[in-house]
């Protein structure tokens, strides 16, 4: 641990993904005296989400991954505290229990632990035949059984799957997509729009699968001897095989720990737009708060590596003392490109 | 691929900490691997101080302990925090992923595995109480998982295990099952970590046989191998295994062992039995030493053959009895009263502890007096994998025999030669009768407080011991590194020469001009080589473990040139980096003189 100064603060912020990293980050150049301490369910040091599809390209050990070294973190003085799932926050007492029964006292708390995979509730029973892609492991993992030219199953079809999508064609490996409400996820598509971006899909070398004409999944089960190793069923008893089955339905916003911490919760945390939640010395950022947005009258959640990027450095900013609004860093708008292929903003990173 | 891998296991006694770490490296010895392992205990027998059993895995040769561990394995959080940061970056910290109390704010590993380090948490007591219905097996869920973790035979392991357990049936039956819940969890795991095991090398000789030994065991060894006949002894801390080892050997050999009421007793069976003409021998350690110095000023003016294992700990008094320090050297080669020279020799690892062992025998017979085997803690309880030769390389018998007297010659037991050993005879060889006493005497055995008697006895003593600077087959002193001039050399002595020979390769491996001589042979000494060395050497460097600089005061007691003394009381072995960092800081200096 950071030696800690008697009249420094302690910043906590949960997460390790982009908006906890860059809040820390801003914390310490805002605070040089602060302690900063991080925590994630991770294993690994903050890397970047958006490279995880270059395990297909055989990019495999993690260190390539990472957006920053262990020297950064001593250079910074930025405590990490790894595989240490948290149990629950109480806002009055301004602690957090760690779920190995360790207490940890915070002076401010940011909340930044993202979201995890969705799957939708029918198909929830049918997870240990699925390989997420959320995460460094899971990446190498789904790596790990799809073979040279192998097919890969996608369901939902939301933009990070269609981004590992442009991948896996490139690297000349078939890609069906079982498409359905979550597909561009989380553009929100008008009807309209809808079937010149699966022809762009299509264009792009995907094949597409239009759930509701299937009849939707029924089960999805272990190949057989001698055929690929995921069979999907549709309602309708037409088949699918393939090497592995993806989900791709949207981020879930992880805040089952907050419940009883006196944050108000929708969906996300809710916070004002200078992302306070409304408890006290707690604030949020990144895919697990939803801001409240003058423009629209509501809260509303806000994707894409820069304007995650961005609600980190505003809320440590606003931890440090500014009080500034939220203003969105990003177009949310999927376009198709001169080229006819499918171009979002939410693939840009830096 | 060659390997090079350090895992420490830390726990609290009682944990299963230290069986831990004799389950793992008796089974990495056993698929191959090259092991030099070093437990640390607390005086407690359960529940209060630290354990750490420390083991370094090899492909080829090691000499030390490394400074950083690749792996580090908490069975107690309290104890094994302080250690997280000896681990290296991209190496494992394996712990326990829950607490069953309540834990103040960093009270958990997971608040110290460093950013460069790879953390494991593991439901290690969960998978303990639910493949044995105890949570006692939690040592062995951690051996199960390193095994799938690094991928090593399973076999190996479970081998190692029946071995532990071969008496306690149902501790095997827990034990087994704990190991695989360890396996299967394993199996379930992503491995982050880059440490990685290459295949073993085998580099055993026909005939020779291999075995994971520790210091204490195998000073046993040697002297079982070199026929020792009689011991007695009294328990010590770090000596007593040398004791229990022999007692339970030694009866099956037709030999004889006896636990006497003290350590004053103990020697004085073993001076006894030399006269009468067994090879005998004793261990123990400092605080004994003590009690037994004057009859070892008896064994010496009675040119009786005697062997004393003894094995440092930190003193003075009670002292630490169970950390490490080379502070009785002084003891053991001025300790007493009068002009008592004797034979004192210190191994400087596993294998030399055999071979000393069994040297001090010849020695003890070869030139009438008797020999210390100084070891300390670090070595009594190191572990290496040791290959013995097929036969043992000792002589069985030296004893320089009288010959056939002249018709009305009388026996002279302490006849003045020209390499000033005499001929001995063994009471009952007929004959030669003589008498041995306390007293000084003359060539008869007689007392005699002449001028010239005690003179030509004091003379004959001393001088005698130099033939042991020529004693076959026993490396007296080595050099290492660099021929010629060097800019720093080490001249090292028992436990602390392989953190030495570490630092040195180190620092030729960064373009340093080094060399190291270990000195094995401390009484006589053997000036006229590590002069000859130090000569080599623009600074002189001497590491050890103690407050005084005993063996710099010996070498400087012999050859004047200055050193450069790196004395350490921590209670633990030296470190290789410290050395390293000194010997960087004296080839600067050097390197600045040249350039004056």
């Amino acid at each position: 641990m950071t030696a800690k100064r008697k009249d420094a603060r302690h910043h906590v912020v949960i997460g390790s993904g982009v908006a906890g990293s860059q809040a820390a980050e801003t914390l310490r150049s805002r605070e040089p005296d602060a302690r900063v301490t991080i925590l994630t369910l991770s294993s690994l040091l903050f890397y970047n989400r958006y490279d995880l599809p270059k395990v297909f390209r055989g990019h495999r050990d993690w260190r390539e991954f990472l957006a920053y070294p262990a020297d950064y973190y001593r250079d910074h003085r930025i405590e990490v505290r790894r595989c240490s799932r948290v149990a629950g926050v109480d806002g009055n007492r301004r602690t957090i229990a760690l779920e190995h029964k360790e207490e940890i006292r915070f002076d401010t708390l940011l909340v930044a632990s993202g979201g995890r995979g969705y799957v939708p509730e029918e198909l929830a029973e049918f997870r240990p035949l699925m390989h997420p892609f959320s995460s460094y492991t899971e990446a190498v993992v789904a790596a790990g059984v799809v073979p040279e030219r192998g097919h890969v199953i996608m369901l939902g079809g939301d933009m990070i799957g269609l981004d590992l999508a442009r991948t896996l064609i490139d690297t000349r490996h078939r890609v069906t997509l079982v498409a359905g409400p979550q597909t561009f996820w989380p553009h929100e598509v008008d009807d309209d729009e809808r079937p010149a971006l699966i022809a762009a899909l299509e264009k792009m070398g995907v094949e597409v699968i239009e759930g509701a004409d299937a009849g939707g999944i029924a089960s999805i089960e272990q190949g057989a001897r001698g055929l690929s190793a995921r069979r999907l069923l549709f309602h309708d008893g037409t088949e699918l095989y393939g090497d592995a089955v993806m989900p791709f339905f949207g981020l879930s916003p992880s805040v089952e720990f907050m419940l009883g911490s006196g944050v108000d919760i929708e969906r996300g945390l809710l916070v004002n737009p200078a992302l306070r939640t409304t408890g006290e010395g707690i604030w949020a950022a990144g895919d697990v708060c939803q801001i409240w947005s003058d423009a629209d009258k509501r809260y509303r959640f806000f994707y894409g590596w820069k304007n995650v990027r961005a609600m980190g450095d505003l809320a440590a900013r606003n931890i440090a003392g500014d009080d500034a609004p939220w203003v969105p860093a990003q177009d949310e708008k999927l376009h198709i490109a001169g080229d006819g292929r499918i171009q979002s903003p939410f693939w840009e990173y830096e | 691929m060659a390997t090079d891998i350090q895992i420490s296991i830390v726990g609290s006694a009682g944990d299963g900490t230290i069986a831990a770490g004799e389950i793992l490296r008796n089974a990495l010895a056993g698929m191959g691997y090259k092991v030099i392992s070093f437990d640390i205990y607390p005086p407690e027998i359960r529940g209060f101080g630290k354990c750490i059993a420390r083991m370094r895995i090899t492909t080829e040769q090691a000499y030390s302990l490394k400074h950083k561990s690749d792996v580090l394995v908490s069975l107690d959080d309290s104890h094994a925090i302080p250690h997280a940061d000896e681990v290296r970056d991209c190496g494992a910290v394996i712990y326990e992923q829950g607490s069953i109390v309540r834990l103040p704010e960093g009270g958990h590993m997971s608040a110290h595995v460093g950013p460069g380090q790879l953390p494991y948490p593991l439901p290690i007591r969960e998978l303990s109480e639910k493949s044995t219905s105890a949570n006692r097996s939690r040592n062995i869920v951690v051996l199960g998982f390193i095994a799938g973790l690094f991928g090593l035979p399973a076999e190996g392991f479970r081998k190692a295990i029946a071995r532990k357990f071969r008496n306690k049936a149902a501790a095997l039956e827990a034990s087994e099952a704990a190991f695989q819940a360890g396996l299967d969890y394993a199996a379930r795991t992503f491995k982050l970590d880059d440490v990685a095991f290459g295949p073993p090398v085998s580099t055993v000789v026909a005939g020779a046989t291999v075995e994971m030994i520790n210091g204490n065991a195998a000073i046993a060894r040697g002297a079982l191998d070199a026929g020792i006949d009689t011991f007695f002894g009294y328990p010590i801390t770090p000596a007593t295994s040398i004791m229990e080892r022999l007692a339970a050997e030694m009866p099956r050999r037709g030999a004889r062992l006896l636990q006497t009421e003290d350590e004053i007793s103990a020697i004085s069976a073993v001076i006894g039995a030399g006269f009468a003409g067994a090879r005998a021998a004793t261990s123990t350690s400092g605080p004994g030493l003590s009690l037994m110095a004057e009859m070892i000023g008896m064994g010496v003016i009675g040119e009786v053959p005697a062997v004393l294992f003894v094995s440092q700990r930190g003193g003075p008094s009670t002292g630490m009895p169970t950390k490490t320090e080379q502070s009785d050297l002084h003891m053991a080669v001025y300790g007493g009263h009068g002009d008592a020279p004797r034979i004192v020799i210190a191994p400087t690892n596993v294998d030399g502890c055999y071979r000393c062992a069994g040297k001090a025998f010849e020695m003890a017979e070869a030139y009438q007096t008797p020999v210390i085997v100084l070891i300390d803690l670090y070595l009594s309880n190191r572990y290496e994998t040791v290959v013995f030769p097929a036969r043992p390389p000792f002589e069985a018998d030296v004893n320089r025999k009288p010959g056939k007297l002249a018709a009305g010659a009388q026996y002279k037991r302490y006849a003045l030669t020209a390499d000033h050993v005499s001929p001995r005879a063994i009471p009952g060889d007929k004959g030669n009768m003589h008498v041995v006493t306390g007293l000084e005497h003359n060539e008869l055995g007689r007392p005699s407080d002449s001028a010239e008697s005690h003179t030509a006895m004091s003379r004959k003593r001393h001088e005698k011991l130099k033939l042991a600077l020529d004693h076959p087959d026993l490396t007296k002193f080595k050099r290492f590194g660099d021929e010629g001039a060097v800019d720093v050399g080490l001249l090292s002595w028992g436990s602390s020469f392989g953190e030495c020979l570490e630092a040195m390769f180190k620092a030729r491996a960064e373009g340093i001009r080094c060399a190291a001589m270990k000195v094995v042979m401390l009484s006589p000494f053997p000036t006229a080589a590590v002069a000859a060395f130090m000569a080599d050497c623009g600074e002189v460097l001497v590491p050890e473990l103690n407050y005084q600089g005993q063996f710099a005061n010996l070498l400087q007691a012999h050859v004047a040139k200055p050193v450069t003394r790196l004395d350490r009381v921590s209670g633990e072995p030296m470190k290789v980096e410290e050395i390293l960092e000194e010997i960087r800081r004296l080839a600067g200096r050097k390197a600045a003189q040249k350039a004056a």
